[in-house]
């Protein structure tokens, strides 16, 4: 199995404050769906961000697809993240796009034709029951709708790795519903490697998965 | 859809610069021109022992422009009938060179006098003759008119660019999330810039072709025209086609570095 991420003895730190995260030793492999809880503050986010390249390497090696995000440069960057689909806990909509071109984001960005971006942008707003909202803009949707358009564009170029920041965190039960099934369907049909942030994992989860736990800086795994 | 609202901020500041650099521009040939009227009005007359050619005194000023021999023996022909052959030959002898002296361009009254300081401490020359046939009155306004309009100018270049700098600080904020997103999803910056630079292009655009239609009105208004005749001037200098280079390129220049300014400051937030 080809790992996707690989990182030894991570530290990450804001400027100026205490380490955040002391100790992340850990590996993930193509296809697995992976977990990641902790106490609200103990660094989750931060994680993820350094995943993204939104937070500089402090200490220790953090490998994405293969490529050192410690010494990453910022085209190589942008190409990185053109393959990576990133939800986030604040959805990150463009409020002056609307639904349909929001998902289309990343697909512009990767230089597809119009007409293709448009076309999956309509299949991904149907797989995530929004295909009646696609001509709205984000300020008209509910926090529910929002997230699943979020996770929409997330899926829309089928990235090799969807990080998601607290998906359900406050949805209601359907847009929660709607969003475990498609990051499942994605990880079981297009062997998608998945990692949530989460504070709870939900019971309905079919796949088999694997549970990282962050606690005072250090990460474990639970078994 | 962007509203007209967020083009005028831009727009306006824009169209203020362009305007007083198109007086200015205006301004500045009118007056030259002016210039030239009157150095046509200004004569020197040399008077001197032996011929003077341009070249023995150009080194003395860059005003000096040409200078003609004026024929003597017309006057002298005029009187011909009326005198002896024998006076009319010492006449001759006697009878020093004229030169007239034509000025590259028009020049104060100082400048004029030291010019003709030095012209007579040349070889050859016994006297200087200044022959003014205008009052520079109108030139002295033109010229305060000139410098009252580049400093204010000036000011309303000032006061433009500061409203540009709240318009760019505005933008940065309105822009800024929308480019964050973008990046976040791997957007080189040409592509999470390019909202910014279109909407530049166009606010460029708008100012540049408000100015110009505003000249090109003004080139076949009546009272502007009839204006400029009663002070002597050329109407066609009211709008020149070279004009257009220049505001075109300040326009685009001053907006599009406005919008690199806003692009520049992007930082991705952590
Ligand atoms: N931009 C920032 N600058 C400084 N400190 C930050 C910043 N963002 C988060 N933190 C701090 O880092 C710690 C971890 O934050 P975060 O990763 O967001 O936690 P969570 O596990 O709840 O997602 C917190 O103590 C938070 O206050
Ligand atoms: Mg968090």
């Amino acid at each position: 199995m080809q790992k996707v991420i690989e990182a030894a003895g991570l530290k990450l730190a804001y400027p100026r404050h205490e380490p955040v995260i002391k100790s992340a030793s850990f590996e993930v492999e193509t296809g697995e769906f992976v977990f990641i809880t902790g106490a609200s503050g103990s660094g989750k986010s931060t994680l993820l961000k350094s995943m993204y390249g939104s937070m500089p390497i402090y200490g220790g090696e953090l490998q994405v697809g293969g490529i050192d995000m410690g010494s990453i440069s910022g085209s190589k960057l942008y190409k990185l993240r053109r393959h990576i689909g990133i939800i986030f806990q604040d959805y990150k909509l463009i409020r002056e796009w609307n639904v349909e071109k929001n998902v289309m984001l990343p697909l512009i960005i990767s230089g597809f034709p119009k007409d293709v971006c448009r076309a999956q942008a309509q299949k991904l707003l149907t797989h995530v029951k929004l295909s009646h909202k696609s001509d709205k803009y984000p300020m008209e949707l509910s926090g529910g709708e929002q997230q699943r358009v979020a996770m929409a564009r997330a899926l829309a170029h089928n990235p090799f790795l969807i990080l998601a920041d607290e998906p359900t965190g406050n949805l209601d039960d359907y847009s929660s519903q709607v969003v475990w099934d498609l990051l499942e369907r994605a990880n079981e049909e297009l062997d998608t490697t998945i990692l949530v942030v989460t504070h709870h994992i939900p019971e309905m989860l079919s796949a088999n998965y694997r549970h990282l736990m962050i606690e005072n800086g250090v990460l474990y795994e639970i078994h | 859809m962007r509203s007209i609202k967020d083009h005028m901020a831009l727009t306006i500041s824009l169209f203020a610069i362009l305007f007083c650099i198109e007086s200015l521009l205006v301004l500045d040939r009118i007056v030259k021109s002016y210039e030239n009227d009157l150095k046509e009005n200004y004569s020197l007359i040399l008077v001197a022992d032996r011929s003077v050619k341009v070249s023995d005194i150009s080194h003395i000023d860059t005003l000096i422009g040409s200078v003609e021999p004026i024929d003597a023996e017309s006057i002298l022909k005029e009187i011909e009938g009326r005198m002896s052959e024998e006076s009319l030959s010492k006449i001759r002898q006697i009878m020093p060179l004229f030169f007239s002296l034509k000025l590259r361009r028009y020049a104060d009254r100082e400048r004029i006098e030291k010019l003709k300081s030095e012209l007579l401490s040349v070889a050859g020359v016994k006297e200087v003759h200044i022959f003014e046939k205008v009052h520079d009155r109108l030139y002295s306004m033109l010229l305060f008119i000139k410098s009252t309009l580049t400093l204010f100018g000036l000011l309303a270049g000032v006061v433009s660019i500061l409203l540009l700098m709240k318009q760019m600080t505005i933008w940065q904020f309105e822009h800024k999330e929308r480019m964050q997103i973008m990046s976040l999803f791997g957007a080189p910056v040409w592509l999470r810039s390019g909202v910014l630079f279109r909407l530049a292009v166009v606010d460029a655009f708008l100012a540049f072709a408000a100015v110009v239609s505003t000249m090109l009105y003004l080139s076949s208004n009546s009272e502007a025209i009839e204006f400029l005749q009663s002070i002597g001037a050329d109407p066609d200098l009211l709008f020149r086609y070279d004009d257009i280079a220049v505001l075109a390129a300040v326009s685009f220049g001053v907006s599009l570095t406005c919008a690199a300014w806003v692009v520049a400051r992007f930082k991705e937030e952590q």
